[in-house]
């Protein structure tokens, strides 16, 4: 009954869209954040092996968060 | 020549519901970014104000949804009339909310006031009561700020498990910079669902105008241009106010939790927008922040403000329904020409100063919105 009045698909793509987005993308920027805070840190304190590592981290959680809202924003222009 | 005067009337009204949409949310875009003092209130108001003014251009999908879907105008004077009076109702019933504290939700008003007048003007066959009522607007503005909670509480748990061992004073700095990209999102989001809903109802009485043809849908540029502005404005000058209360009436939140809260909200909101659900922004954006509230803390969560918005949406829908169809047969007491509109026009503007006056003189301060989340 409710599935032939409710547009399933669509509110289907908003529950899966706003749970990868909205977990997702928040924890990658805490990714972000916590590869600068230990890369800082490590280099700090003469250990460049594992500060290197920590940026990359930091970079690529950066990455995939910059992505993710230029690949959303132009998802919603383009449709 | 009536015709033409009622559509500058309808238009005029829309673009004022607009801007006091704006007005009224302001306070849910930037609350979170000026309570973790991720940006001073003034450039925080600036800044919603001109992404609410670009979120406007990302999309029509909400328009086509409340224009074509829920209901159905015919091209001619009645239609015009009911577009007319769905607008007074949607307002009146804001008013009233406001006048004597209840909660009440702008988007659902619009729709139940348009619902209401459309029903009493052209018939129940003239209403989408199924598809369009139960499944793209109460049955969406349902989920969303549940699923806004959901994803708000678990956006939490996921940063305080993954950031939980830093050292406090870099990430508190990071939350905050992270929070001018969540709260531009949400003022994006903001303008993306809730100017859209102005531009339906414009576009609608341009149908009833016969200026749009039935089978030739479309939203005038200057439609989108004029609410763009319209909402974007009421933000800025809504701004203000709330920069004048803030200190006393938002409760503080951790950075993480805002930047949590923010981005939960403004992904719902896009995502609702891309398929053209309307949602209720206040709603959603509420629900985020009680999510991310109760996933740090239980107890710190007002819950009488989820409470509010149960009452609103089971409220909402129908007594602006009410209102918007009692207007209509009022405005039909002058016949199908403007005599009508300009008559309940100059009542309602009469009635709004006096309901104004009266409250701000009884209250002394404008009211803002309710905290959700207690100081933790």
């Amino acid at each position: 009954m409710i599935a032939s009045i409710v547009d399933t698909d669509a509110l289907l793509q908003v529950i899966w869209v706003s749970l990868l987005a909205g977990v997702g993308v928040p924890s990658c920027f805490g990714l972000a954040l916590l590869g600068t805070v230990r890369a800082v840190e490590f280099g700090r304190n003469s250990r460049p092996a594992e500060a290197a590592i920590f940026a990359i981290v930091g970079a690529l959680g950066l990455a995939v968060v910059i992505a993710s809202i230029v690949f959303g924003i132009l998802t919603l222009v383009n449709d | 020549m009536g015709s033409e005067i009622i559509v500058v009337i309808v238009v005029a009204t829309a673009l004022i519901f607009d801007f006091t949409n704006g007005f009224h949310d302001t306070a849910n875009v930037v609350a979170t970014s000026i309570s973790t003092r991720a940006m001073p209130p003034r450039i925080a108001v600036g800044y919603a104000a001109v992404l609410n003014f670009v979120g406007a251009f990302i999309s029509l999908a909400v328009a086509a949804t409340v224009a074509q879907d829920v209901v159905e105008i015919q091209p001619n004077s009645i239609g015009l009339l009911a577009v007319f009076s769905g607008l007074v109702g949607a307002i009146a019933w804001n008013l009233i909310t406001w006048y004597f504290g209840l909660p009440s939700s702008s988007s659902h008003a619009l729709i139940g006031g348009m619902v209401g007048a459309v029903f009493v003007a052209e018939g129940a066959d003239a209403v989408f009561f199924k598809e369009g009522i139960l499944g793209k607007v109460m049955i969406p503005a349902l989920v969303a700020p549940l699923l806004a909670f959901i994803v708000g509480g678990l956006a939490i748990l996921f940063l305080y498990r993954i950031v939980g061992r830093l050292r406090p004073g870099p990430v508190t700095s990071g939350f905050r910079f992270g929070q001018v990209i969540s709260g531009g999102l949400l003022a994006l989001a903001h303008g993306t669902n809730d100017a859209q809903k102005t531009m339906g109802v414009i576009t609608l009485a341009l149908v009833a105008n016969g200026t749009i043809a039935t089978d030739d849908f479309h939203v005038p540029d200057w439609v989108v241009i004029s609410s763009a502005t319209a909402i974007s404005l009421g933000t800025y000058v809504g701004g203000w106010r709330i920069i004048k209360t803030m200190g006393s009436r938002i409760h503080k939140m951790d950075s993480a939790q805002g930047f949590a809260a923010q981005g939960a909200g403004a992904t719902v909101i896009l995502a609702a927008s891309h398929v053209g659900f309307p949602l209720s922004t206040t709603h959603t954006i509420s629900g985020a922040v009680i999510g991310s509230g109760a996933a740090k803390r239980l107890s710190a969560v007002r819950w009488g403000v989820a409470g509010n918005i149960v009452l609103a949406w089971i409220l909402t829908l129908p007594m602006a329904a009410l209102i918007g169809g009692l207007t209509y047969l009022v405005t039909r007491i002058f016949g199908t020409g403007a005599v009508g509109p300009i008559v309940v026009s100059t009542a309602s503007v009469v009635a709004a100063a006096l309901l104004y006056a009266r409250r701000s003189h009884q209250a002394g301060v404008p009211p803002g919105i309710p905290p959700a989340v207690e100081s933790s």
